[in-house]
């Protein structure tokens, strides 16, 4: 393996502060741009199809499959920290489905369950 | 392992090839389908990688932030597939909305947008954890679980791009999108193009500056313009008039630069599904809503997916027409000298030439019949054009521009050269022209494109199409049967289709030789259906709005006499392109004319401002020439109780202090405090009597203008549809019009940046001249006090006791300080 001297960040506080200005007017803009809609014409397609979540056993699962083994693969880069293995749902068209993916056990996202897991189980 | 086939080095990537593979990150050339996304605007598509390398945002955020794109799209290779990220809810696909949620029980993650979804009380009662949304982009980079962060490895071989090469290679990227990196050192790429100057050679040389300049501003408007793709678009249907299909939708406007307008040609989209195939029409814009919904004809007539109403997708089909027209008049300016009279040629080109005066018989007198009469200035106007010929007339705010234009043109008609031309940049100031000059009884042809034929117009019978279909002529004229035909059945058999053509063109050639005079824009006389046509005698209007190789198209048709008509201490020519703009394309003929010694004639007397109004404008931009033809008396409005703070002075400087913000495209401001304000004001205006159609709010900025529209409709304390009526625009897109009421938002509040736009002289002087009955402004004294010009504006409010700033019931004047002016404006 060749070693390489390890990379000194240098980034330009003036071109960091242009950059935050930017992507601070993009965000406002954005949630500005949303919030003229209408809340009440929203539709709600939000509950968690049992059935496509059911056990890998399914036939569906098999959709997952390629997706499971690039993270699998690439488990190893990140520094031996655990990983969870959770299920993204999207819509293909009007087809909802799974894919899995393995997210460090340390991101806020999983993280946040496992607090909540935590806290029903002591009530 | 090599996923994508470039030829495995050791580690398994070709960084050095990383530029050949499609889904390379087009800074860095990072290729591993893990750590890449794609850019989702179909103009864009671009790969980019989710490394921060040297900057502060990864690089997908970069281009992201940099491009004002949004929507992103994930690797087939990825974990998730090839995926565009949409909220689960509501297919929102702002990614810099969306963020991940969880279920309570399960461990199952899905996209939620930050508004309106995350927000929606219904959500809360399901099995999804609300209190956790965490955003899809955290810390300037895409989670890195989603799209993986490179490896140290991975990002030490790949290109070390710095923040300045990624701005600059953006920027290269929305007039060429294909460039590459090794394009920024080219040269030619930075170089600045040659700028205009205020003497030609010849009309090659002209054309060697200008046309560049038109390429530069083409390439930017195409760019601008295709970028402005839009999916996920609900439809209504409706069938127009002539039979045809319309279809009615939003076209949300993100990007404040974009307007569209009737005859705007866009493509509507049907992606297609399990039971409806593929679809697509091009269409033009008939019209705009007030809703700002866009109504589009379709040129399709068969097989249009009427059933369906959401799904749709929407883009922008770029005409080059008025840019190729432009190029067209410059060549055509250079080689054919027939194509204006010797003594034009040299005077456009700023060479001396002998004094000319034509010599023709004046007219007894110098108004014409069905116009008001003239003044004095106008009538010494009218005489000193006719015996000139090349003429400028200055048409301050309100001074009768298209009276004296429509007299002159009277005049010209009736010295039997031919047929006058009469263009001017926009649509509706040739419409106002059309109207006025055919009301004095010449026989008036509005000419327009094409595209605009749906467009309705207040001059309609005089439009060239109007006329061709109602052409008093037998019932069984052959045209008018196969017109029927046409409409009834949509379209002619080929060989029909053939004859209706050729009759239509006869008979549209017919038309347009009888009239006396012919009207369009200035792009239009560049139409094929003139092509055969020769103008000895042209007016262009509104001629400090248009570039240079705009106002040559109506020129180069053989012209002997010309008279341009404008204002150059009002604004000028919209150019996008900054680098085009930086090289003088923004300074008009008219200008340029001036500059050069040409004096312009200037009209006096002002109808349109109360004379308190007219006061500050006269003196600061037309040397206190600027008479008034309206009395106090004329100006008094009577029955409206409104807190003017000096009585009789129906004017006020409302001090502001609250701070500016950034908003829409990271290019546009908003100030919330002056927009609550303006709110109050409207409400107050409403309250004392005044009409919703009297009144007009204007602001320099669009972020401010859409934000306050917004927030009136929110916030207005009375009923919703009076505040619907009231028009909020840019202060730009009210020039040449007027309301009775003028309320001006300045925005700019700030402790260290400048003023932007208000620094331009002759945006505040149409911001100050539209008002008739009365003004009231709202901005920052204390940044404002800079600028030289406002600070003297500042001075005249307060020394007329006009400055002042508390509650609208209990107005008192302000003692806010001033600061010194900074340098003199030039
Ligand atoms: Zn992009
Ligand atoms: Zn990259
Ligand atoms: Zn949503």
């Amino acid at each position: 393996n060749v070693e390489v001297r390890q990379k000194v960040m240098n980034v330009d506080p003036k071109e960091q502060e242009d950059f935050d200005r930017e992507l601070k007017a993009l965000l406002q803009e954005s949630l500005e741009s949303r919030k003229s809609e209408a809340r009440s014409r929203l539709p709600l397609n939000m509950m968690v199809p049992m059935n496509v979540l059911e056990g890998s056993k399914d036939s569906r699962a098999t959709e997952s499959e390629s997706g499971e083994e690039t993270v699998d693969e690439e488990g190893g880069n990140a520094g031996g920290s655990s990983k969870v293995r959770v299920k993204v749902l999207m819509k293909k068209g009007h087809k909802q489905q799974t894919r899995q993916m393995l997210i460090p056990a340390d991101s806020s996202i999983v993280q946040s369950t496992k607090q909540q897991e935590a806290a029903e189980l002591e009530e | 392992e090599d996923p994508v086939g470039t030829g495995a080095v050791e580690d398994g990537y070709d960084y050095s090839k990383g530029d050949f593979v499609e889904h390379a990150c087009r800074y860095c050339g990072i290729h591993n389908p893990a750590c890449v996304a794609r850019c989702n605007v179909p103009s864009c598509r671009k790969w980019f990688c989710n490394s921060r390398g040297n900057t502060s945002g990864s690089h997908i955020v970069n281009h992201l932030v940099r491009a004002k794109h949004k929507e992103v799209c994930l690797h087939k290779d990825s974990p998730l597939g090839e995926t565009i990220l949409e909220c689960y809810n509501c297919g929102c696909r702002n990614v810099f909305l969306l963020g991940f949620i969880s279920a309570k029980a399960e461990n199952v993650v899905v996209l939620l947008c930050r508004e309106p979804c995350l927000s929606v009380n219904a959500l809360k009662d399901m099995n999804w954890d609300l209190s956790q949304w965490c955003p899809l982009i955290d810390d300037r980079c895409f989670l890195s679980w989603l799209v993986k962060v490179p490896s140290e490895q991975e990002q030490l071989r790949a290109r070390q791009i710095s923040a300045q090469q990624i701005n600059k290679v953006e920027e290269l990227w929305k007039t060429n999108p294909d460039a590459s990196l090794e394009d920024l050192e080219k040269p030619g790429v930075d170089d600045e193009p040659q700028p205009v100057v205020l003497k030609y050679e010849d009309a090659y040389q002209y054309q060697n500056v200008f046309a560049p300049l038109i390429k530069l501003e083409a390439d930017y408007d195409k760019m601008m313009k295709e970028s402005q793709s839009k999916d996920n678009v609900t439809v209504r249907w409706d069938i127009g008039l002539n039979k045809k299909r319309v279809a009615y939708f939003v076209f949300p406007k993100e990007d404040n630069e974009l307007r569209l307008v009737p005859g705007d040609e866009l493509r509507l989209r049907y992606p297609g599904d399990s039971s409806h195939p593929t679809w697509q029409s091009v269409g033009h814009v008939i019209k705009l809503t007030a809703q700002e919904e866009v109504a589009l004809e379709l040129r399709a007539s068969q097989g249009v997916p009427t059933e369906l109403n959401v799904g749709f997708s929407v883009d922008f089909v770029w005409k080059s027409t008025s840019f190729d027209r432009m190029q067209g008049a410059m060549k055509t300016f250079a080689v054919d000298e027939t194509s204006v009279s010797g003594y034009i040629y040299h005077h456009l080109l700023g060479h001396e030439v002998e004094h000319q005066i034509i010599r023709n018989t004046l007219p007894r007198r110098f108004g014409a019949p069905g116009l008001p009469e003239l003044n004095a200035s106008q009538v010494l106007a009218v005489k000193s054009v006719l015996q000139k010929p090349v003429s400028l007339i200055q048409g301050p705010p309100g001074t009768g521009k298209t009276v004296t234009s429509a007299a002159i043109v009277y005049h010209m008609a009736k010295q039997g050269q031919g047929q006058v031309l009469v263009c001017a940049p926009s649509n509706v100031a040739v419409d106002q022209l059309a109207e006025k000059i055919s009301s004095t009884g010449l026989k008036v042809v509005r000419l327009c494109a094409k595209s605009r034929e749906a467009v309705s117009s207040p001059v309609e019978h005089l439009t060239l199409h109007y006329q061709v279909r109602h052409l008093d002529t037998s019932e069984k004229s052959e045209l008018h049967k196969l017109q029927q035909l046409k409409d009834e059945q949509g379209e002619l058999s080929s060989s029909d289709e053939k004859k209706y053509k050729a009759l239509k063109r006869a008979t549209e050639r017919e038309i347009l030789q009888s009239a006396d005079v012919i009207c369009c824009t200035c792009v239009g006389a560049g139409d094929p259906r003139l092509s055969n046509f020769r103008f000895r005698q042209v007016l262009i209007d509104e001629s400090t709005q248009a570039t240079e190789p705009e106002c040559l198209i109506p020129l180069v048709l053989g012209v002997k006499q010309v008279v341009l008509v404008g204002d150059h201490c009002q604004l000028g020519p919209v150019i996008m392109c900054k680098k085009a703009a930086r090289a003088g394309l923004a300074q008009s003929l008219f200008e340029r004319l001036v500059i050069l010694g040409v004096k312009p004639f200037r009209l006096q007397v002002q109808y349109r401002m109360h004379p308190c109004l007219s006061e500050f404008p006269s003196n600061c931009f037309y040397e206190g020439t600027l008479q008034n033809g309206v009395t106090v008396n004329e100006r008094q409005s009577s029955g409206i109780d409104f807190p003017w703070p000096v009585p009789n002075r129906p004017m006020f400087f409302y001090v502001q202090m609250g701070q500016e913000e950034i908003s829409a495209s990271g290019t546009s401001y908003l100030n919330r405090t002056e927009a609550a304000n303006v709110e109050k004001i409207v409400t107050t205006f409403l309250r004392s009597g005044v009409v919703p159609s009297q009144i007009g709010v204007i602001t320099p900025y669009e972020g401010q203008r859409a934000y306050i529209v917004n927030y009136m409709a929110r916030n207005g304390s009375l009923r919703q549809q009076l505040y619907k009526e009231i028009e909020v625009a840019s202060v730009d897109s009210f020039q040449g019009r007027e309301k009775d009421y003028i309320i001006l938002s300045c925005v700019r509040s700030n402790e260290h940046q400048g003023i932007g736009f208000l620094n331009d002289p002759r945006r505040l002087n149409v911001a100050l001249t539209r008002a008739r009955y009365g003004i009231v402004i709202l901005g920052n004294p204390k940044v404002l006090s800079k600028q030289p010009l406002w600070n003297s504006l500042l001075t005249h409010y307060k020394e007329h006791e006009c400055l002042v700033e508390g509650p609208l019931n209990n107005l008192k004047q302000s003692m806010v300080q001033f600061q010194k002016p900074k340098k003199i404006y030039n």
